[in-house]
């Protein structure tokens, strides 16, 4: 039985799952600066169908992004090497950017879907009060 | 005694269908951005309601009324993308899904007006207000 409450529940575990996304590009932004600092990402899983809350999404695991650091020229750094260059983070602003946007986006479409499941389940509910 | 009367069954049918297509569009929304997931979406009502061939309600699947489900009723069908599919194999729409989602709303507030009405005039019948 699909009951209006399964589907909030699943509505609700996209909103977890974007705010976790949303928190991991808060941090790649704050690190955007960090010497060595490696882009986090995690990546979202569809909760197979032998579980209770099947059809509803999960994050995996974070991982770290493999993309190459940049060698940033600046001698007068603790962390340069003898040619004067340090390794800074792989984070790239306007990717975070157009992530967070997408996050945001995906958040707030899955409130919506909230809101309407609990707008009919009270609609249901309306027809007992009379 | 309620369920017996066609136009309950047939507005109790309607809520459920719409309920169990809610279901099936917010499992979508949550998925917008999962790779590999295909939208999902049950058959219209209609056409449950055309194939059940009498005027006993059948609702999304023989056997619907008095039987307890597992999982969504009626046929799932992955539906095909609107537009492009993403480079990830997501064929999920969000714009596609708030069609949908409006649909599904118009016909609850259907189904529940419909049965709202009848109770009323039910009870106007039987001498009550």
């Amino acid at each position: 039985m699909s009951d209006l409450s399964s589907t909030m529940a699943a509505s609700a575990s996209g909103m977890a799952a974007q705010a976790a996304r949303l928190r991991l590009v808060s941090e790649n932004i704050a690190n955007a600066d960090t010497p060595g600092f490696q882009r986090k990402t995690v990546a979202f899983e569809a909760v197979h169908a032998m579980f209770d809350n099947a059809g509803s999404v999960r994050t995996g695991r974070v991982e770290l992004s493999d993309a190459e650091l940049p060698e940033v020229f600046d001698p007068g750094h603790p962390l340069a090497d003898e040619n004067g260059y340090y390794q800074g983070s792989n984070v790239e602003l306007m990717v975070e950017i157009a992530d967070a946007r997408e996050a945001q986006r995906s958040y707030e479409a899955n409130l919506k879907m909230f809101d309407q499941s609990r707008q009919m389940n009270a609609s249901i509910l309306e027809l007992l009060r009379r | 005694m309620i369920q017996n009367m066609t136009i309950f069954q047939m507005a109790s049918g309607l809520a459920s269908h719409a309920t169990d297509r809610q279901a099936l569009t917010a499992q979508n929304i949550a998925n917008a951005d999962t790779p590999g997931y295909k939208a999902r979406d049950i058959v219209p009502f209609e056409q449950s309601y055309e194939a059940s061939g009498s005027i006993a309600m059948q609702g999304t699947r023989a056997g619907h009324f008095g039987v307890a489900r597992g999982g969504v009723g009626g046929e799932v069908f992955t539906v095909s993308p609107f537009g492009i599919e993403s480079p990830n194999g997501n064929s999920v729409s969000l714009e596609a899904e708030m069609i949908r989602s409006a649909e599904i709303r118009q016909q609850h507030d259907l189904a529940v007006g419909i049965y709202q009405k009848s109770l009323t005039i039910l009870r106007t019948s039987m001498g009550r207000k």
